[in-house]
């Protein structure tokens, strides 16, 4: 029958001592990149290396929103790209990924926010993205339990209002992928640590991992938060990448009470219902870089505290499990996304922060085509390293911030 | 019910009434009871339906491991009602059923499992794509057990409680009041956390005696009498401990009882050192319909007779794996069961004396047998025992079904705190084999069972817990371990994972309705790894926090797989014990920063917004665009409030030199009594700040700085010159100081009344600082500046005079027609000057030269190794940078948003402020565009959002629009 079980993404496999491309993360953007390697660039010679199992990083921590309501011009045709792809993605790879497109609501709680809202749809809209600034009694119509009076901490002065996003199971995604990826020939390798990057005359030449040595002249790092400590520790670069933790919870399962998911800056907070009804919320980093994936006191009590104010009938539900995972902030929380300059063959998918899963299935097909093809698809382009030697920062942030000590 | 109203083990009032409303019907239960007990008292059996197939769920465990008994309460969701003491007048209702939980017609979904294998929502219901949506709200109804109205209110008191103790002791059984008694004896502060209402854990209800002779119920009772002696000890009952984190932090819960002032209390708890006395919970038997009502855990069965006068049922049948079982099967024999069997797991190893009185009492014994199965529909009527091979079979009536495998340590806490967790072969549990810093195992989550030894384990644990809160307890701890190395040690536990069942219909987690059969489906799809499985299957994300499969998921995984030696558990995650959202909001404080002015700002009609940390007058009247205060600044006078400005001084032999590397411009260029505007920016060169320094006298210096910098102007100065070792002192004065502005053609004359010195633009120019006593008492620094573009002055009062120099103004300025202005007039007035605000003009990667402020930047002063300097070098010739200029629309009747796109057929910049002037007539603004587009003239297409392909028209101007040259300011 249908639901015969057998092996998912393929039975265990030997890891081979050669491959045409390893893969360092078994997370969403390796998974995805092996994938359109093999399915659209004939590369399916390809290893996937994780230390853990296959979605234990970010890809299995994030809350499992998606957007395309950016700040620029580069990064909303990526993601828009993203969101296109969810449908196409079930399809091909047979695979329920639970797309709810459900819509957006960012809620803005002061003129200036409303202003830079403005800004931020009509970016949107210009690329032909739908998007628009609602009021607070429209925002309170789409979301009845909003509380819109003014006796709160951050009153609501409106929305920005995103229908064409919404929430995809992200467990499914890491899943289907490593489905479709072993399908077209690529190998999954659980459990193993890639330890070393080996390069000569300024090429890619090799990796080791803790079950062996692979020959290979492609590598892509993208193992989430911890890249950017492995690309230093085996490349000797260092990026301009700060490491902090990011904590999300779940409620108790309730019957559809959020028909949207809705997200506050103020407030630092987002609420969206699970399709098994429990609500998960979280927002704001902690403010200093640390590799745990700890939780901390005044994380969960400020969660409570903001829904108290925003979504008060939540008062009377109770959270169930509260976790973190890993956040690798760039100064202008823009990803870098660069390859084959300085050492070929050598690629990296990192600074994602919190929006790699978002943006996974459009940044695999585009890493795929350029560790294909030694090019950089114009599509990456803007997200290149050098930006930062050139002080060009990218512009998705408008505030200041500041991550890391040195700043 | 009739209860068993004598006995000395009751933790109910039998006397004491209280009704509840049930599903319509008033029922009544006695204080002491929770609300499961009262309905059980009252004939219910099925209490909810489960997630998924809809199956009846009945009283399980007391302690809240599974939502079989989740209902609502009082229009509160998911409450766990076996363990949520009654209070009179509670509306108590069944979740997730259509009809009633007795009665469920869903119900005929639990025979369609065959259609839901682990994981089938992922491959099906997506071809063709239409049917998703479609299906995906019929999921949404089905799942979600309990209902919130978007509207409900949460009635009710929430407290919150900072504590700070030496040693902290979770759990009040009998090692965790020993713990306490023990580390008290140093004299140290000693908090104790019960999550029951009453201590005495697993002592408190048993009749069962110490090596003495004193019943197990009489010694906790003795134990608790001491602990409440102990002036010390800081007992919270009720109290659930939910998280640890660093440093032995400790985050609890307490129910208020009905004498407390709170309903519920958020209790942090600091201490050096922690006693983790938790004790233990029951593994879970797993065989076919192990969750049918009727079928209970050992302690359930056992408490409910013994703790709320409840016999469970009127003909039992034990299936156990532990002398607890044992232990209950005689006490309720004793107190009116009829006890048809006892199936123990193990072939050997029990406890003698326990053999002996079941004989006595002609109870048949089966070594080596286990319950297979639970049949009957809605309730237990007959249970099928097998050998544990599954050899030979017998069926034996009975309405209770007693079934519990082994023991589960609770030992969250420890995970919680970073404990890394290994299989322990001799008791099956998983243990923590690094213990965290400072923080101590007692009790019976250790392996004890003997009641002696669970005492000396917790008096031992205690001791130290103390020494490593820094008391001296001599050879107290030397003394104490020798003691518990005399007693018996850690159990040998009952190892069996599942009854022997191919496993379609047993449940590994009750809340999920996940099978054996479901992870044994999962394995065979790749996923082997106990955390995968839980993703994939959800066994354990329910609202039991993984209490029931939490350890037989790994060890079955590890069974079933055989290529794994070791057993791996899940992560536990806190909250240890689901918590409300408003108990963790507390007091749920607004944190905002008011100025010395705020009371009259209110009295004069200001509208508040809160605009960083601070809350601010925004508007005098409901006309946002502030006509009126606008023109009475350009044309009269206005006063604002502008006390959230960053306030410093700075002084030392140094000093100069500080503020030479974080400001932009020369300082050494300063006279004394003069001012300079200026800015700092960051390494990339990006303007981060901007505001005045004052030069007060040689090596004195006093700056202002933007509201929103104020916070890390101390800290970013310090950074930046951490290595020099310079000789400065720097002082945050801006909540030491209000600062008042009072602006227009006749601020000078108002001013003039008040204070006694020569305000002519010779004596007091333009940049122009002065110091004088207002009434031989009020200090105050005055600096003539022009944000808005005016004549203008900013006086500086220490806050505690702030109101009163206000108040002499506003009376001096009242032949004038002195008023208030809010924030966003002086946002309109300066931006007709073009005056930046940070983050208003500017973005995160905007730099001096962008913002066309170049012009103070000095060059020469290498020597200062300015911060940002390097940057605006190598940035200077860069084409393309958004760059700041001056914008009037084509149309002046229509001006853009603030927000709206410049575009060609890319986005070349945006709209940072534009208004329709009042003072000039036109459509004035600021837009940031790439540098390309910068040259006056140029013509810019504006995007707008919402406009439908149509574009407006602007054309880049000079700067500032109005009053060009500053006369006005600066006459």
């Amino acid at each position: 029958m249908f639901w015969k079980s057998k092996p998912l993404w393929g039975s265990k496999t030997r890891l081979k001592s050669n491959y045409d491309a390893v893969i360092i993360g078994g997370g969403l953007h390796g998974l995805a990149t092996a994938y359109y390697l093999a399915k659209e660039h004939g590369i399916t010679d390809v290893a996937i290396i994780e230390k853990r199992f296959i979605g234990f990083g970010g890809a299995g921590r994030n809350t499992a929103i998606v957007r395309a309501n950016q700040r620029t011009q580069y990064n909303v045709p990526l993601y828009k790209e993203a969101l296109d792809l969810w449908p196409v993605l079930t399809k091909e790879l047979d695979y329920n990924l639970m797309f709810n497109n459900c819509g957006n609501l960012n809620l803005m709680h002061s003129e200036a926010a409303m202003k830079s809202a403005r800004m931020t749809i009509a970016t949107a809209q210009f690329h032909g993205v739908e998007s628009h600034l609602i009021d607070a009694k429209q925002a309170k119509e789409l979301v009845p339990a909003l509380n819109i009076s003014e006796d709160i901490t951050f009153p609501i002065h409106g929305a920005m209002f995103h229908p064409p996003g919404g929430i995809v199971r992200h467990d499914a995604v890491v899943w289907g992928l490593a489905k479709g990826a072993a399908k077209h020939g690529v190998h999954i390798h659980q459990h193993t640590e890639a330890t070393a990057i080996h390069t000569e005359g300024g090429k890619i030449t090799g990796v080791t991992t803790s079950r062996g040595r692979i020959h290979t002249p492609r590598v892509l790092i993208s193992a989430g938060g911890y890249s950017a400590g492995l690309i230093y520790q085996m490349l000797g670069i260092k990026l301009p990448i700060a490491v902090l933790t990011i904590q999300a919870m779940v409620t108790q399962p309730l019957k559809p009470l959020l028909d949207h998911v809705v997200s506050s800056g103020a407030y630092h907070c987002y609420a969206n219902q699970t399709l098994k009804g429990e609500i998960a919320t979280g927002a704001h980093m902690d403010q200093w870089p640390n590799y745990t994936t700890q939780n901390t006191a005044h994380y969960i009590k400020h969660q409570a505290e903001a829904l108290s104010d925003w979504l008060p009938c939540l008062r009377g539900v109770k959270f169930m499990r509260i976790w973190g995972g890993l956040a690798d902030m760039t100064p202008d929380m823009a990803p870098i996304m660069d390859g084959n300059d300085h050492i070929e063959g050598f690629y990296m998918d990192c600074g994602w922060g919190y929006f790699g899963f978002k943006s996974c299935s459009a940044v695999g097909k585009y890493m795929a085509q350029f560790m294909a093809s030694g090019n950089c698809p114009d599509m990456l382009k803007p997200f290149n390293l050098r930006r930062y030697e050139n002080h060009q920062l990218m512009g998705e942030t408008a505030e200041l911030v500041s991550y890391t000590p040195n700043n | 019910m009739n209860r068993l109203n004598q006995l000395p083990t009751l933790r109910i009032t039998p006397s004491e009434k209280l009704s509840l409303n049930y599903r319509g019907k008033t029922v009544q239960g006695v204080a002491g009871d929770t609300v499961a007990t009262a309905l059980y008292a009252n004939g219910v059996r099925v209490f909810a339906r489960s997630l998924k197939y809809h199956r009846p769920r009945g009283l399980y465990s007391l302690d809240g491991e599974c939502s079989n008994t989740c209902m609502d309460v009082n229009g509160v969701p998911n409450v766990r009602t076996e363990n949520t003491l009654l209070k009179d007048g509670m509306v108590v209702k069944e979740q997730n059923v259509k009809g009633s939980a007795d009665r469920d017609w869903l119900a005929f979904i639990d025979k369609l499992d065959w259609m839901m294998p682990a994981g089938f929502y992922y491959k099906t219901m997506h071809k063709p794509a239409a049917v998703w949506p479609v299906a995906m709200k019929q999921i949404r109804k089905a799942a979600g057990i309990g209902v919130i109205s978007a509207d409900y209110q949460m009635r009710g008191q929430y407290d919150e409680m900072f504590v700070k103790a030496e040693v902290t002791v979770i759990g009040g059984g009998a090692a965790g009041m020993s713990a306490a008694l023990a580390a008290a004896e140093s004299g140290q502060r000693v908090v104790l956390l019960e999550s029951r209402p009453h201590l005495g854990g697993c002592f408190d209800y048993r009749v069962s005696t110490t090596a003495e002779g004193t019943p197990l119920y009489q010694r906790a009772r003795e134990l608790a009498k001491q602990v409440e002696q102990t002036g010390n000890i800081r007992t919270f009952k009720h109290t659930s401990m939910v998280g640890a984190y660093n440093n032995n932090l400790i985050t609890a819960f307490q129910v208020g009882g009905a004498t407390d002032a709170f309903t519920e209390r958020y209790i942090e708890i600091r201490s050096d050192s922690v006693v983790v006395a938790t004790g233990c919970i029951e593994r879970p038997l797993i065989f076919d319909h192990n969750e049918r009502p009727g079928v209970m855990q050992v302690g359930c069965a056992h408490r409910m007779a013994r703790t709320y006068g409840l016999l469970p049922g009127s003909e039992a049948v034990f299936s156990v794996g532990h002398d607890l079982g044992l232990e209950a099967a005689v006490d309720l024999f004793d107190l009116g069961l009829k006890i048809n069997c006892v199936a123990d797991i193990r072939e050997d190893g029990q406890n003698p004396e326990l053999m002996l009185a079941l004989a006595e009492r002609k109870i048949p014994v089966l070594k080596g047998w286990v319950a297979a199965k639970a049949h009957g529909g809605k309730k237990v009527e007959k249970v099928t025992l097998s050998t544990v091979e599954g050899t030979v079979n017998r069926q034996f009536p009975c309405d209770l079904l007693v079934a519990s495998a082994g023991l589960t340590p609770v030992t969250g806490p420890f995970i919680l705190a970073q404990a890394k967790m290994g299989y322990d072969s001799l008791t099956g549990y998983f243990l923590p084999t690094t213990v965290p810093e400072k923080m101590f195992p007692a009790g019976r989550l250790t392996g004890v069972n003997d009641p002696a030894a669970i005492e000396a384990s917790g008096r031992l644990a205690g001791l130290k817990a103390a020494t490593a809160a820094g008391a001296d307890m001599g050879n107290l701890v030397a003394a104490a371990e020798k003691a518990a190395a005399s007693l018996p040690g850690p159990q040998r536990g009952c190892k069996l994972v599942t009854a022997p069942v191919k496993g379609r219909k047993s449940f590994i987690c009750f809340d999920e309705d996940t099978t054996i059969k479901n992870i044994k489906q999962a394995i065979e799809m790749g996923f082997d790894v106990p955390e995968l499985i839980k993703r994939f299957t959800s066994a354990g994300t329910g609202p039991g926090q993984g209490g029931i499969p939490g350890h037989n998921l790994p060890l079955f995984v590890a069974k079933y797989t055989a290529s794994i030696n070791t057993p791996v558990p899940t992560t536990v995650r806190p909250p240890l014990v689901p918590t409300f959202l408003a108990t963790y909001a507390g007091y749920n404080h607004h944190m905002f920063k008011h100025t010395p002015l705020h009371d009259s700002q209110i009295k004069d009609g200001g509208i508040f917004r809160n605009i960083g940390v601070w809350q601010r007058a925004r508007y005098f009247s409901d006309d946002f665009d502030c006509k009126e205060e606008i023109l009475n600044v350009r044309n009269n006078v206005g006063i604002l409030d502008g006390s959230t400005l960053g306030k410093f001084r700075i002084h030392g032999p140094d000093a100069l030199k500080a503020l030479q590397r974080v400001y932009v411009s020369d300082m050494s260029k300063l006279k004394p009594g003069r001012i300079k505007y200026s800015a700092m920016c960051n390494d990339d060169g990006c303007v981060i700040d901007d505001g005045v320094v004052v030069k007060l006298r040689e090596n004195d210096y006093y700056l202002t700085t933007s509201s929103a910098r104020a916070g890390q102007t101390v800290e970013w100065i310090r950074y930046h010159t951490r290595f020099d070792g310079w000789d400065f002192s720097l002082v945050n004065l801006t909540d030491a100081m209000g600062v008042i502005n009072i602006s227009g053609p006749n601020s000078g004359k108002v001013l003039a009344k008040v204070i006694d010195i020569d305000l002519s633009s010779e004596a007091f120019p333009f940049s122009g600082y002065q110091e004088f006593t207002l009434k031989d008492a009020i200090f105050v620094r005055a600096m003539r500046l022009g944000f808005v573009g005016e004549l203008s002055y900013e006086l500086h009062v220490p806050a505690s005079y702030t109101q009163a120099v206000w108040d002499m103004l506003k009376e001096a300025g009242a032949e004038f027609g002195i008023r208030n202005f809010g924030v966003e007039a002086q946002n309109v007035l300066r931006m007709e000057k073009c005056h930046v605000i940070l983050g208003s003009e500017s973005e995160q990667r905007t730099n001096l030269l962008d913002l066309g402020l170049g012009f103070l930047w000095d060059r020469k002063k290498a020597d200062a190794k300015t911060v940002g300097a390097v940057a605006l070098r190598q940035a200077e010739k860069d084409v393309g940078r958004l760059k700041l200029v001056g914008i009037r629309m084509e149309d002046d009747n229509r001006p853009a948003r603030d927000g709206a796109l410049i575009v060609d057929n890319k986005v070349r910049g945006y709209v940072a402020t534009m208004r329709k002037s009042f003072s000039t007539g036109q459509a004035v603004g600021m837009a940031l565009v790439e540098s390309q587009l910068a040259d006056t003239g140029t013509r810019l297409e504006i995007f707008e959002d919402e406009c439908n392909g149509v574009r407006l028209y602007a054309r880049v101007v000079a700067m500032p629009f109005y009053d060009p040259k500053g006369e006005r300011m600066k006459s």
